[in-house]
């Protein structure tokens, strides 16, 4: 039970961290307050646990894939934001995306984490090793971002810049490819055929495979329609960014 | 040369899905899966029920399948899969792994 935990709030909360600190990277490089980070946690954490009590209810919308639906809605509405933000990277209405990208993240990775919880409630003896396995599991994820965020960071400003946007654009891509395979889960859209299958040469399931899905989205078995989806979303945020990257290497000069 | 053979089958599938895929059920009970072993149509889209009778919720989890759900306790939930080439695609329930383990056998 200790492992399964360990691994379970891990994976969860390595994909959110990861999302946090290049965000936060981000607005250091822009010298921009960080404040917005607690109100994006905060918000976060309290969606998830509204998202958590109504998970039954949600559940069944929709014909019985209305987890699918929800959840394929945030991973486009983070999109959505990112493209605000490659838009107009350097206003000060960039701070608003990245709190709206963020506060999703958390919701999305801790209402998962929430219900697995909250299988514990009535068994007591449980508790301490379950805590145990989720400060474990957080304590790793937490660190992984933050490693992130130092080595984003520490590079000089342009390199610095130009890495975060690149992230940034994986991560779109991926909520774009998530969010259609939660889609083709639902039977919303049809699945498509499957572009190509590196199962042997990388499961998903080893520390590796699970590593690259949380940084960008690796998938042993994608269907077309996921390639697609990531491909576009990704050139899309790239090529904007691209576009405004003078202005948002001038604006920071005083680092 | 399978690559054809896919998209027929993509095709094939999406004439049927007109008619509502074929379902099939799927009862967590007891961190257990019943039937631990799920034989479904190869090449056909599958509508798959799963009813969570334990209190605690569950997380249905397959590399194989690229299907990821949770089903809070006490509910029933639906996850479309396929259509898939035949084979054996083990799935999990990724909060209880130890006990919660099943496959889905396409033929």
């Amino acid at each position: 039970m200790l492992l399964t935990t360990v691994v379970l709030v891990l994976r969860e909360m390595l994909e959110a961290a990861l999302i946090v600190s290049v965000l936060l990277a981000w607005s250091v490089l822009h010298v921009r307050s960080r404040r917005w980070i607690g109100a994006a946690l905060a918000a976060g954490i309290a969606g998830a646990a509204v998202y958590a009590v109504n998970a039954a209810t949600v559940s069944e919308w929709f014909d019985y894939v209305g987890m699918e639906v929800v959840n394929a809605a945030m991973q486009f509405a983070v999109c959505a934001v990112l493209l605000a933000l490659a838009a107009r990277p350097t206003a000060r209405a960039a701070t608003w995306p990245m709190l709206i990208a963020v506060a999703l993240a958390v919701v999305r990775e801790g209402f998962e984490i929430l219900l697995y919880l909250s299988g514990f409630i009535a068994d007591r003896g449980a508790w301490s090793t379950v805590a145990l396995g989720s400060a474990l599991g957080a304590g790793i994820g937490i660190s992984a971002g933050a490693l992130l965020f130092y080595l984003v960071v520490g590079l000089p400003r342009a390199r610095a810049l130009r890495l975060a946007q690149v992230l940034i654009a994986l991560f779109a891509g991926n909520m774009a490819a998530q969010g259609v395979l939660l889609l083709i889960q639902a039977d919303w859209i049809p699945g498509g055929v499957q572009v190509w299958n590196t199962g042997d040469v990388l499961a998903e399931d080893s520390v590796l495979g699970q590593l690259l899905y949380a940084l960008v989205g690796y998938e042993a078995t994608p269907s077309i329609w996921q390639v697609t989806a990531y491909v576009a979303m990704f050139c899309l945020l790239f090529g904007l960014f691209l576009r405004r990257s003078t202005p948002a290497d001038g604006d920071g000069s005083g680092r | 040369m399978r690559t054809v053979l896919v998209i027929l089958g993509s095709l094939c599938c999406a004439t049927a899905a007109l008619a509502g895929p074929p379902e099939v059920q799927l009862e967590i009970r007891d961190h257990l899966f019943f039937p631990a072993e799920l034989v479904v149509p190869a090449n056909t889209k599958v509508r798959l029920l799963v009813i969570n009778a334990d209190p605690t919720a569950e997380e249905f989890e397959s590399y194989e399948l690229n299907r990821e759900k949770i089903i809070p306790g006490g509910r029933k939930a639906v996850i479309f899969i396929g259509p898939l080439a035949p084979g054996e695609y083990p799935f999990f329930g990724e909060f209880f792994p130890k006990t919660a383990q099943g496959k889905v056998i396409a033929k």
